[in-house]
């Protein structure tokens, strides 16, 4: 019986949007930690927060949960019950 | 100001040595060796998918690590 499920590209390319933009949101935040006053980067972080934050939350309308302990809301029943799990995805 | 991100180093090799001799040693030298103090409103990759690709958010600080070893 081969293998049972797999998900659809958007669910990676959604995957990856996230971790990009999560990537330059900790470069800038690293930046910042030596550049306390530079307020354009600021900007910049803030905006790409906000976008981190609406990806997250479209992704998770359409694919359930993203994170856990707090960090992401469940629909019924818990949705931590099935594949793939992080590691597997 | 451009520099080299590879430098290279040639080890003596004694005529008695019984082993194949390494003849090149190559070690990395990245741009932030030679930035200092990182200034502000550096240009950045146009979007966050290159930026994670290249490893940084600032191609002045992009340094490419080829996957050969030592050879030059």
């Amino acid at each position: 019986m081969s293998h049972t499920k797999t998900m659809p590209p958007e669910y990676y390319a959604q995957l990856e949007q996230i971790q990009a933009i999560d990537f330059v949101i900790v470069e800038l935040n690293l930046y910042l930690d030596t550049h306390p006053h530079d307020y354009q980067a600021i900007q910049q972080y803030n905006q790409c927060t906000y976008e981190s934050k609406r990806l997250k939350k479209q992704f998770e309308k359409q694919f359930g949960p993203l994170m856990h302990f707090g960090r992401s809301y469940s629909n019924y029943p818990w949705n931590w019950d099935d594949t793939p799990w992080p590691w597997q995805v | 100001m451009s520099h080299t991100n590879k430098k290279y180093w040639y080890p003596y090799v004694s005529p008695y040595d019984p082993c194949k001799p390494i003849t090149v040693k190559s070690y990395p030298t990245p741009p932030q060796l030679y930035m200092g103090f990182q200034p502000p409103n550096l240009a950045q990759f146009e979007t966050p998918k290159q930026a994670l690709f290249h490893g940084t958010l600032w191609p002045a600080l992009y340094s490419k690590y080829d996957k050969r070893g030592d050879e030059t």
